[in-house]
């Protein structure tokens, strides 16, 4: 009886689903505040998130948030494992042949990061120093780019700041709303920590959402999403809200 | 000494075996000797196919773990190291007629046997990092050994234990100290009982170093998610990673499988 029942309902449920307005799963790492974070309820939260949900009610759509570490999202990704990427991921040239990206919904610049008492101008003069990034995003490229300073990779940004603050590492380089959300915001490190400068890539640098190469279906719908959010002028709401100010 | 090499019960003497490190083939056991043979002869050949064959992308990513591999053994060797003369002292902590100190060696060990090593390892590397400002090499390492020392503390003991009470006795009523009886008579014949678990922790040890690439420690594990996580190429990668884990250990338990059967040679009839 009992199994019948289930039988029932998971029939019900595999059948009502599609009837419902289409559901895209985006991963995130939300390590990245203010972008997409974990917030003290334990939703996953931030800029990129509220925009996102605003882009789907704009254009029709459920979005779901799955966290997911940052050193594995690509490769799941590629194994369809969800439909889209929305972890502040910088559109590279890189990136662009292993997946399809949205338009840009977010300017980044890579900020350096040092302990209050340093006198670092920037990045060219850390030469044999040891700069700490979060692994493979674009901030630990510029560290690599750089010559002479020698590059520590983690796993989430925190621990980078935390190995900052106990002085194991020499400056941190980040996006530059998280170098901002750490070194100015954060109670901790508030006094302890500051951005020694913005480094200059010669190129604008723009987050986008990351779909699986050839998913035309769903970029279209998100793409969708982002031009009414940026054309209602949602996007400046939430720039407010969370980056503060407004730039 | 050599009929001390039973127990006095008459049976075969005492073998610590720890569950965690890798099969150690024994020549008593030919099932197991004939699953190295394969792995080792296996993971040697696939390494070789892969590199020769498609050298795009694994001779690339054989070529950027190299400095990762020597993290893996600095932690390794070193944490082994420490974790020894730890194991020695809880061990005898442990069996120490003093309360106190035997208090103390047996709630480091429930302490660190309770807390999982991920767990500790995070929590070692950052306290250490408020207090002292060490290398995070180094760092891990003390993690490590802190943790291992424990498990080390219940070899010692139990290796300790497995020698007779009758040899303590006797060496008491020749007029040895306690030390000395410890020192001269025990703990030579306690070692033949010991080192087999300790090759085995050393290999466990190995496998666990690649939890300190959580910690940004550059080791073997690390250097593949860099590699992966920058070409995309993770289905390549770790398996790379994974071979070249498996041929060290094969290799490292092999020696154990050599050592153990010299110190036990003895034994056999």
């Amino acid at each position: 009886m009992i199994r019948k029942c289930a039988l029932a309902l998971l029939l019900v449920a595999l059948t009502a689903s599609p009837s419902l307005a289409k559901t895209l799963v985006f991963a995130t790492d939300a390590t990245w505040p203010p972008m997409e974070f974990v917030n003290a309820d334990k939703q996953i939260t931030g800029y990129a998130i509220e925009y996102m949900k605003a882009a789907a009610k704009e254009a029709g759509f459920t979005a779901e948030f799955k966290a997911v570490a940052w050193d594995g999202i690509f490769a799941g990704l590629a194994a369809g494992k969800y439909n889209a990427i929305c972890s502040s991921v910088s559109i590279t040239e890189e990136r662009k042949k292993t997946m399809d990206f949205s338009t840009p919904y977010f300017k980044v610049r890579q900020a350096l990061v040092v302990p209050v008492k340093s006198d670092a101008k920037c990045i060219e003069s850390m030469k044999g120093k040891t700069l700490g990034a979060q692994i493979s995003t674009t901030g630990h490229f510029a560290i690599k780019k750089a010559e002479g300073v020698k590059d520590k990779s983690y796993d989430e940004v925190g621990l980078a700041f935390e190995d900052l603050y106990n002085g194991r590492i020499d400056g941190v380089v980040c996006d530059d709303p998280v170098a901002a959300q750490y070194a100015l915001q954060n109670d901790k490190y508030k006094g302890a920590l500051k951005i020694a400068c913005i480094i200059e890539s010669g190129t604008d640098e723009f987050y986008g959402i990351a779909v699986k190469k050839g998913d035309k279906e769903d970029l279209d719908l998100i793409n969708k999403g982002i031009a009414a959010v940026q054309k209602k002028g949602i996007d400046k709401e939430l720039l407010k809200k969370w980056i503060g100010g407004g730039k | 000494m050599k009929k001390h090499d039973k127990a006095p019960n008459g049976h075969e003497p005492v073998v610590i075996d720890v569950g965690d490190g890798a099969a150690i083939p024994k020549s008593s056991d030919k099932g197991l000797v004939s699953a190295w043979r394969i792995s080792f002869l296996g993971a040697v050949a696939i390494l070789a196919y892969l590199l020769i064959d498609r050298p795009d992308p694994y001779l690339r990513i054989f070529k950027f773990v190299p400095d990762g591999i020597l993290v893996t053994f600095q932690v390794t060797v070193f944490s082994i190291a420490m974790a020894l003369v730890i194991g020695l002292i809880t061990g005898l902590g442990r069996i120490s007629r003093n309360k106190y100190v035997n208090l103390i060696a047996s709630t480091y060990v429930e302490i660190v046997r309770g807390v999982p090593l991920l767990v500790q390892l995070f929590y070692i590397y950052y306290a250490l990092g408020r207090f002292v400002r060490v290398p995070d090499l180094l760092a891990a390492v003390i993690a490590m050994s802190f943790c291992y020392g424990a498990y080390m503390g219940e070899v010692f003991r139990a290796g300790i234990a497995s020698i007779p009470v009758g040899q303590t006795e006797a060496a008491r009523s020749l007029g040895f100290n306690r030390a000395q009886t410890m020192y001269y008579v025990v703990l030579p014949q306690a070692w033949r009982t010991i080192l087999p678990p300790v090759g085995n922790e050393f290999i466990a040890l190995l496998k666990d170093t690649s939890l300190v690439s959580i910690l940004g420690v550059a080791d073997l594990l690390r250097r593949g998610r860099e590699f992966a996580s920058e070409s995309f190429e993770y289905f390549e990668t770790f398996t790379m990673v994974a071979v070249i884990y498996l041929i060290i250990t094969l290799i490292l338990s092999k020696l154990v499988s050599i050592m153990e059967e010299r110190l036990s040679h003895h034994v056999k009839r």
